[in-house]
C-alpha cells in the first residue's frame, strides 16, 4: 500500500466525518426557526410601545391593508403626517419649550425631534413643513416578518374572522422595537388551524345546497400553497 | 360524422394509422458521465459542507418600502380594475384591466361591453406583455438617433411651415382609426396645409367589402353581422371566429346560434367554402373546398340560384354550366335552398378582397331579406375603414416623388407589398412606431406611440358606440399618442387627457340624452364603464342594391388560377394566424409560443400543403422549399417578390391546388428571441442571431386593381433538400395508447365525442358511459364544495384565448423553440385538435381544451413519494411546489398528460417583463412539477372576499382565467356539489362525458359532446 493511497484514505475518512458532522449539526442543532426574536434596527426609531401601547392607536389605523387586503402593509409616510404635521416632538419637550417661551415672553419655537425630522425628510419637507429640494422618498423600513414566496397568507381573512393581531405578532404594544414573536413556521400555522377546525362551535354549514358564510378552518395544502 | 367509439381520430397526418405517440425521450441509450466512487464522495462531502456553511447566515435583510403618499382608494396588495379598450386584434374589444400595486397584470373581457361580451382574443390578452417590452423607444428618434421632443416637433413643424408657404403634399397613412378626438386633430392639421390627405389602410384588408357596399348600397361602410340571428351561415374565404374583423364578437354570436340543449334545439347550419383549413372552417357543418379563383364563380352561381328561388330576374347573360365544379354546384344549390327556406335568418359572409364577389354577397343577402336582420347597415361597424384604392394611389404618388411629408402609423413598410420602397421616396418620413421596426428604419423622425395600457384614447368600433382607453400605469417609456402629436404640431401643448376631455365635451357631450348631468360627472361615468352608446350617429341611409352594380358583378370575367392544375403551379393563399395576425404580435413571446389552433406549430410559419399535393410533389413535413412566383404578374409596378424558403407542413383538409402561408413572420428584430428559454449545453437557439422568426410572406401580397390581394399569386415550390424540424405540439401529450401496450382494437381512445344534432336528439345518451365502480362507500361528508369544470365542445372553437389567459394568470413561462421540440412546453391548458377522415375525403376537426382533470381517484396522487400532490377537501388535485422533489412519477402516471415539469429555471432575466408576473401565483423553480390548479388563487380570493362581506359565495363569483376569456363561454367553473350551479346542470346533460371515463379516475372536468348539424342525405 503506497503512502499516497493511505494519505487519501485518511483524507477521505476525515472528509466523511466532517460531512456527517455537518449533517448532524444542520439537522439536530438547527433552531426551529432562526427568525424568531429577529428585531432589526429600523431607519426611524419608531416605537410601537408608545403608539400602540401608551397612545392606544388601533393597529388597523396604520396597517389599514389588513382589513381588506392580503397584505397588512407598512403605512405610507403620509399616514404618519396625519398626526405628526402638528406633533413634531415628544410632549415633554413641547411643554418645556412652551413654559420657557412663556417665561421669556416670546412665541414658542418649533421643536422637531431627530426621529420625526427623518419622517419630514422622507416627505420631502423641512422642519417648517416647507418642500425641500431633495423631494420625497420612501423610508427604507427593514422587513421583520417575511414569509417564503411559496406561501400565500391573507391578512384580511384572518382579521375579518376576528383574530387578534397579537395572536401572531405578540405583544406589539410593549415592543420598543418590533421583533418577530412567532416562528411563522408551517407547523405553527397548522396547529392553530387544527385547533380551530376541531372546535365544534366553528363549522361551515350548507343550507339549501348553498354554502353559508362561516368559518371553515381548512388544513388543505392549497389554503396557503398555490 | 360518426358515432362515438367508432371514429379513428388522429392528430397529425404522420401518425395516421399508428398510435401517434412520438417519443418524448431519446431511444438511444444516454451516455453516462464518467463518475467514479471517489469523485462522487468528494462531491457529496463538499456539497454537505457548502450547504451547512450557507445555512449559517440569515438572508440579506429585505426592505419594505412604503408609498410616501397614499393613493386614495388604492390598498397595497389589493387589486383594482380599470375599464379600457383593446385594439390589439383590430376589433376594439372592451377590457377590464386587473391592476395591483400600480401596474396592470391581466386583461379580461368586459362582460358588459356590447361588442365582445366578456370574451377576449389571444392577441388582446397578450398585449399586456407588449407593454413590458424593453425594446420600445424611450423618447423620439431623429435620423436613427435619440432626439428630444422639442427637436423632432420643431423639425416637423418647420417642414409643415415650408409646405404651407411653398406648397406641397402632406399625406397621413394610418391603420384604421376610429377615435373622434384623434381624427378631428388629424383633419385640422391637414386642413391647414394646401394639399393634405389622410389614407387609412388595413393590413388584413376588407377594402373590397367596403367598396362593394358603396357600389351596391351607396354607403362605404362595414355592416355589422349578427351571427346570433343566423340560422344558416355561409362563409366564403373568411375566418370570422379566428382572425376576421371582430372574432370575439362573432364568436359570441355564433355560440348563441348553436344551442343543442335548448328545447327545441337551436342549431344553425354553418357552411364553409374555403381553400385552406381555417379555424372557422374547422367548426363547419358542411365544408366545401373552393380555390380562391373559384370564389367568384361560386358566388355567381349562388346568387343565380337564390334569384331563381325568389323569382328575381337575373341581369346579364346566363352563366356557363361549366363555371363551377359539379360537386360545388350541388352544394351551392343545397345552400341556396336552405338560405331561401330561412330567408331573413340567414347570413352570407365573404372575406375575400374581391369587389365583384362582395357585390354579389350584398345582393344575395338582400334577396334573402337578411339586410336589417343579420346584416345591419344602420349602425355599421367601423372596425375596418381601410381604402386600398387610396393606398395604391398613395403608393404611386410616393414612387413618383410627389409627397413632401408622409406621417405614418402602424408598420406599412413591413405589412404592405412594395411600400418599403415607396416610403423611401417621401420627402420627409415621420412615423409613430413604438419600437424599432421596418418603418422606423426608413423614417427621418420617429414619434413613438405609447402603449394602449398607458395612454388616454377613444374609439368608435361601431357607429354610435364610443369606447374609452385609460392609462393603467404611469408611462414606462416616453411615448405619445397620435392625438397629442398632431395637437403639438398644431401648436396645442395641452396634456393628453385634457385634449381628450375637451374633444368629448365639444363633440360628444351634446349628443347624450340626459344633458342636465354635468359633463365632468358624465365623462367620469363613461370612463368607469369603458363605453357609451350615443344616439345621433349620421344615418347611413343605405339604399336597395344597385342593379347595375350587380349586373357588372355577375358578368365579371373569371379570374385565372393555376389551371388546369399545372404540374407545379399552386395558388398561394396568405393568411393571418391567431395571435400574430399581420405581424403586430411578432415581438410577443406568448403569441410566438402559442400553438396555432389548426397546425399546432409554434415559432414558425410554413408552407401548408394538402396530403395529396405533398405526395405528388414528394414532400414531407419539414422539407424546406423555396417559394417563387410561377407566373410573374403582368402589372408593371408590381415588383417580383424575392423567393422565400419555408418548411412544408402537410395539412389535412386543404385544397389540393393551393399552398397556404402565414403572414406576420419574418419581422425585423425577432432575433431577440435567440436566447429565449433555457441556455444549456444541448440547447439550440430559437432563432439564429441576425435571422428572424419565420419568413416574411407579405411581399407576396398584391396591391393591384385597388385591392390588397392575399390569394392572387401563383407560386412554384422547389425543394432545397434541407430539412427543418418544426416546433409543433400536435403529437405532444397524446392520450393514445402506445401500440405495443394496447389491447387489440384498443389503441384509439375516445377522447372526443362528435355527434350530429339528429343523433343527439334521438339518442338518450350522446355522451359516453362512464364506469362508476367504487371500492369505498360514498359516506364522505360533502359539506364543502367540489370544484369542477364543464367544457362544451360544441361551443369551443379552438381560438386559444384560454391558453394565453392561463399563461398570463398563472405565470406560465415561455420555453423557446428548442424546448417545445423536446415536448417541454409549459402551458397548463392545451387545446388538443383531433382529425377524423370523412367518407367524402374531407376531415372532421374537433378542438378539445385539456387541462388537469382534478381526478377524484387521481393516479398522480398515489405515486408521489413525498405527498407533494394531494387532494384538497374541495375536490381539487393540488400540487405543492415546496414539497415536490421532482421524481416525475406523477406525470408518468397521469392518463391525461397535463402535468408539466420545470426542467430548468426558466428565464426570468427580463426584469421589465417580470412586472407582468402575477404575485398571487408562486414562481416555480427548477425540478418542480406543475399543472393546472383550477385557478385556486381565484377560488381563495373569491372565498376571502365573500367572508369579508359576510355573504355566501354565489355560483359564478369565481371564474377561472380560461373561463373568463372564452368568447363562446365554452368553459364553466363551479361547485359540482351544488345541484343548482351552472356546472352541475351542464354535467348532468346527456351530452356530458368524462374523457377516458373507462379508467374510472372520476375527473372533475366534464366534457359535452361536440354536436354538429350537417345536412342529412336527401334533404
Amino acid at each position: 500500500m503506497s503512502a499516497r493511497s493511505s494519505h487519501s484514505r485518511v483524507f477521505l475518512a476525515s472528509g466523511l466525518v466532517l460531512g456527517l458532522a455537518t449533517i448532524a449539526v444542520s439537522i439536530e442543532w438547527r433552531p426551529l426557526n432562526t427568525h424568531t426574536g429577529y428585531a432589526p434596527e429600523q431607519p426611524v426609531a419608531y416605537s410601537h410601545r408608545l403608539h400602540a401601547g401608551e397612545l392606544e392607536i388601533d393597529c388597523l389605523y396604520c396597517h389599514f391593508g389588513a382589513r381588506t387586503s392580503p397584505r397588512a402593509g407598512i403605512p405610507p409616510t403620509s399616514v404618519c403626517m396625519n398626526c405628526h404635521a402638528t406633533v413634531s416632538s415628544d410632549f415633554g419637550s413641547l411643554l418645556a419649550e412652551r413654559a420657557l417661551a412663556a417665561d421669556e415672553d416670546r412665541e414658542p419655537r418649533r421643536i422637531v425631534s431627530a426621529e420625526i425630522r427623518k419622517v419630514y425628510a422622507a416627505m420631502g419637507l423641512d422642519d417648517e413643513l416647507q418642500p425641500t429640494d431633495s423631494g420625497p422618498h420612501p423610508i427604507p423600513w427593514v422587513q421583520v416578518h417575511d414569509l417564503p414566496d411559496f406561501v400565500a397568507f391573507d391578512h384580511s381573512v384572518h382579521v375579518s374572522r376576528g383574530l387578534a393581531c397579537a395572536s401572531c405578532h405578540g405583544p406589539v404594544q410593549s415592543m420598543e422595537r418590533v421583533w418577530q414573536e412567532s416562528d411563522l413556521s408551517m407547523g405553527w400555522c397548522v396547529n392553530c388551524h387544527r385547533e380551530r377546525a376541531a372546535d365544534p362551535r366553528i363549522t361551515l354549514t350548507r343550507e339549501h345546497g348553498k354554502l353559508q358564510p362561516g368559518e371553515h378552518v381548512t388544513t388543505d395544502c392549497v389554503a396557503c400553497h398555490y | 360524422m360518426t358515432n362515438p367509439g367508432n371514429t379513428k381520430w388522429f392528430r397529425s397526418p404522420e401518425t395516421r394509422g399508428d398510435t401517434g405517440c412520438a417519443p418524448e425521450f431519446p431511444v438511444a441509450p444516454v451516455p453516462q458521465p464518467g463518475m467514479d466512487r471517489r469523485s462522487f464522495l468528494r462531491l457529496t462531502g463538499f456539497s454537505f459542507a457548502a450547504a451547512g456553511a450557507a445555512a449559517c447566515s440569515r438572508a440579506v435583510p429585505s426592505l419594505a418600502l412604503p408609498q410616501v403618499t397614499a393613493d386614495e382608494h388604492v390598498v397595497p396588495g389589493r387589486d383594482y380594475w380599470i375599464a379600457s379598450t383593446s385594439w390589439a386584434d383590430g376589433s376594439g374589444s372592451g377590457v377590464l384591466v386587473r391592476c395591483l400595486d400600480g401596474r396592470p397584470l391581466k386583461l379580461e373581457g368586459n362582460p358588459d361591453h356590447p361588442l365582445n361580451q366578456g370574451g377576449l382574443t389571444a392577441s388582446c390578452q397578450a398585449s399586456l406583455l407588449s407593454l413590458y417590452d424593453d425594446r420600445r423607444f424611450d423618447g423620439p428618434q431623429r435620423a436613427g438617433a435619440p432626439g428630444t421632443w422639442d427637436d423632432v416637433d420643431g423639425a416637423l413643424r418647420a417642414e409643415l411651415e415650408r409646405i404651407r408657404s411653398d406648397g406641397g403634399r402632406v399625406r397621413v397613412l394610418t391603420p384604421t382609426l376610429t377615435g373622434p378626438s384623434t381624427l378631428a386633430r388629424i383633419a385640422t392639421l391637414l386642413d391647414s396645409v394646401p394639399d393634405g390627405r389622410h389614407v387609412m389602410y388595413d393590413a388584413l384588408s376588407c377594402s373590397a367589402l367596403l367598396d362593394a357596399q358603396r357600389s351596391a348600397h351607396g354607403v362605404r361602410v362595414l355592416p355589422r353581422y349578427d351571427l346570433a340571428r343566423a340560422d344558416v351561415l355561409a362563409v366564403f374565404d373568411a375566418d370570422p371566429l379566428g382572425t376576421w374583423i371582430s372574432p370575439a364578437e362573432y364568436s359570441a354570436g355564433y355560440r348563441a346560434s348553436r344551442q343543442p340543449d335548448a328545447s327545441p334545439p337551436r342549431m344553425s347550419r354553418h357552411w364553409q367554402f374555403e381553400a385552406r383549413l381555417s379555424l372557422t372552417g374547422s367548426r363547419a357543418d358542411q365544408r366545401v373546398l373552393v380555390a380562391p379563383w373559384e370564389t367568384r364563380p361560386a358566388l355567381t352561381r349562388l346568387a343565380r340560384a337564390v334569384a331563381e328561388r325568389s323569382g328575381t330576374p337575373v341581369p346579364g347573360p346566363a352563366q356557363a354550366a361549366t363555371d363551377v365544379r359539379p360537386e360545388l354546384h350541388d352544394a351551392l344549390d343545397s345552400l341556396a335552398t336552405e338560405l331561401w327556406a330561412h330567408r331573413g335568418a340567414g347570413l352570407v359572409l365573404c372575406g375575400r378582397n374581391d369587389h365583384h364577389a362582395q357585390v354579389l354577397v350584398c345582393w344575395i343577402n338582400e334577396l334573402l331579406g337578411n339586410v336589417g336582420n343579420t346584416v345591419l347597415l344602420d349602425t355599421p361597424s367601423q372596425q375596418r375603414r381601410g381604402d386600398d384604392r387610396a393606398l395604391a394611389a398613395l403608393r404611386d404618388e410616393l414612387l413618383a416623388g410627389d409627397v413632401d411629408l408622409l406621417i405614418t402609423s402602424g408598420n406599412p413598410a413591413y405589412e404592405l407589398p412594395g411600400l418599403a420602397q415607396a416610403l423611401g421616396q417621401a420627402g420627409t418620413l415621420a412615423c409613430t412606431s413604438a419600437q424599432p421596426d421596418e418603418t422606423s428604419a426608413l423614417a427621418d423622425l420617429v414619434f413613438p406611440e405609447s402603449h394602449e395600457l398607458e395612454r388616454w384614447d377613444d374609439s368608435e368600433p361601431h357607429a354610435g358606440l364610443f369606447a374609452t382607453t385609460q392609462p393603467t400605469l404611469p408611462p414606462l417609456r416616453d411615448g405619445r399618442t397620435l392625438r397629442a402629436s398632431f395637437a403639438r404640431w398644431a401648436g396645442d401643448a395641452r396634456d393628453d387627457r385634457t385634449l381628450l376631455r375637451d374633444a368629448w365635451e365639444r363633440d360628444l357631450a351634446p349628443r347624450r340624452q340626459a344633458a342636465d348631468e354635468p359633463f365632468g360627472v358624465w365623462f367620469d361615468r363613461v370612463l368607469e364603464r369603458g363605453w357609451v352608446s350615443l344616439p345621433g350617429a349620421p344615418s347611413t341611409a343605405a339604399r336597395a342594391c344597385d342593379a347595375a352594380a350587380v349586373a357588372t358583378a355577375l358578368a365579371a370575367p373569371r379570374e385565372t388560377g393555376p389551371q388546369p392544375a399545372g404540374a407545379d403551379g399552386l395558388g398561394l393563399v396568405l393568411y393571418p394566424k391567431v395571435g400574430l395576425l399581420d405581424g403586430r404580435g411578432a415581438h410577443n413571446p406568448w403569441l410566438q409560443e402559442l400553438p396555432d389552433p389548426i397546425s399546432k406549430v409554434t415559432w414558425d410559419n410554413h408552407a401548408d400543403l394538402s396530403p395529396a399535393t405533398a405526395d405528388r410533389l414528394g414532400l414531407r413535413t419539414g422539407d424546406v422549399v423555396r417559394v417563387t412566383i410561377a407566373a410573374p404578374s403582368d402589372s408593371a409596378q408590381a415588383a417580383v417578390p424575392a423567393p422565400i424558403e419555408l418548411p412544408v407542413l402537410v395539412q389535412p383538409g386543404q385544397d389540393d391546388r393551393v399552398v397556404a402561408i402565414a403572414l406576420g413572420y419574418g419581422r425585423m428584430g425577432t432575433d431577440r428571441f435567440t436566447d429565449v428559454g433555457p441556455q444549456w449545453f444541448e440547447g439550440r437557439p430559437t432563432v439564429a442571431p441576425g435571422a428572424t422568426v419565420g419568413s416574411n410572406a407579405a411581399p407576396f401580397l398584391t396591391l393591384d386593381d385597388g385591392v390588397l390581394g392575399t390569394d392572387r399569386r401563383v407560386v412554384r415550390l422547389t425543394p432545397t433538400g434541407e430539412q427543418r424540424l418544426l416546433a409543433t405540439t400536435q403529437d405532444h401529450h397524446s392520450l393514445a395508447v402506445p401500440e405495443h401496450l394496447a389491447p387489440k382494437g384498443g389503441e384509439v381512445r375516445d377522447a372526443v365525442h362528435l355527434t350530429t344534432l339528429d343523433a343527439a336528439t334521438v339518442a338518450s345518451h350522446a355522451g359516453g358511459h362512464d364506469s362508476h365502480a367504487e371500492l369505498w362507500s360514498d359516506d364522505f361528508d360533502h359539506g364543502l364544495p367540489h370544484w369542477g369544470l364543464a367544457v362544451d365542445l360544441t361551443a369551443c372553437t379552438g381560438c386559444s384565448a384560454c391558453v394565453v389567459s392561463c399563461q398570463a394568470e398563472n405565470n406560465v413561462p415561455v420555453v423557446g423553440r428548442d424546448e417545445v421540440q423536446r415536448h417541454r412546453e409549459m402551458s397548463w391548458i392545451r387545446i388538443d385538435r383531433y382529425y377524423a377522415d370523412r367518407d367524402d375525403g374531407g376531415v372532421d376537426v374537433v378542438h378539445q381544451p385539456m387541462m388537469c382533470q382534478h381526478c377524484g381517484h387521481a393516479p398522480c396522487e398515489t405515486v408521489c413519494p413525498v405527498l407533494a400532490t394531494m387532494h384538497s377537501s374541495e375536490g381539487l388535485n393540488t400540487q405543492v411546489y415546496n414539497r415536490c422533489v421532482g421524481t416525475r412519477y406523477c406525470a408518468n402516471n397521469c392518463p391525461y398528460k397535463t402535468r408539466r415539469f420545470n426542467w430548468f429555471e426558466y428565464s426570468r432575466e427580463d426584469r421589465l417583463q417580470n412586472m407582468a408576473l402575477n404575485p398571487d401565483v408562486t414562481i416555480r423553480s427548477r425540478g418542480v412539477m406543475e399543472k393546472c390548479s383550477m385557478c385556486v388563487q381565484r377560488i381563495q380570493a373569491g372565498k376571502a372576499e365573500a367572508r369579508r362581506r359576510g355573504v355566501a359565495l354565489a355560483d359564478g363569483d369565481v371564474q377561472t382565467a380560461c373561463q373568463q376569456s372564452c368568447p363562446t363561454r365554452a368553459i364553466v367553473f363551479g361547485d359540482l356539489h351544488d345541484p343548482e350551479s351552472a356546472v352541475s346542470k351542464l354535467a348532468a346533460k346527456s351530452r356530458a362525458y368524462s374523457v377516458l371515463g373507462e379508467l374510472n379516475v372520476q375527473p372533475s372536468v366534464r366534457y359535452l359532446a361536440d354536436v354538429r348539424n350537417p345536412a342529412t342525405e336527401g334533404a
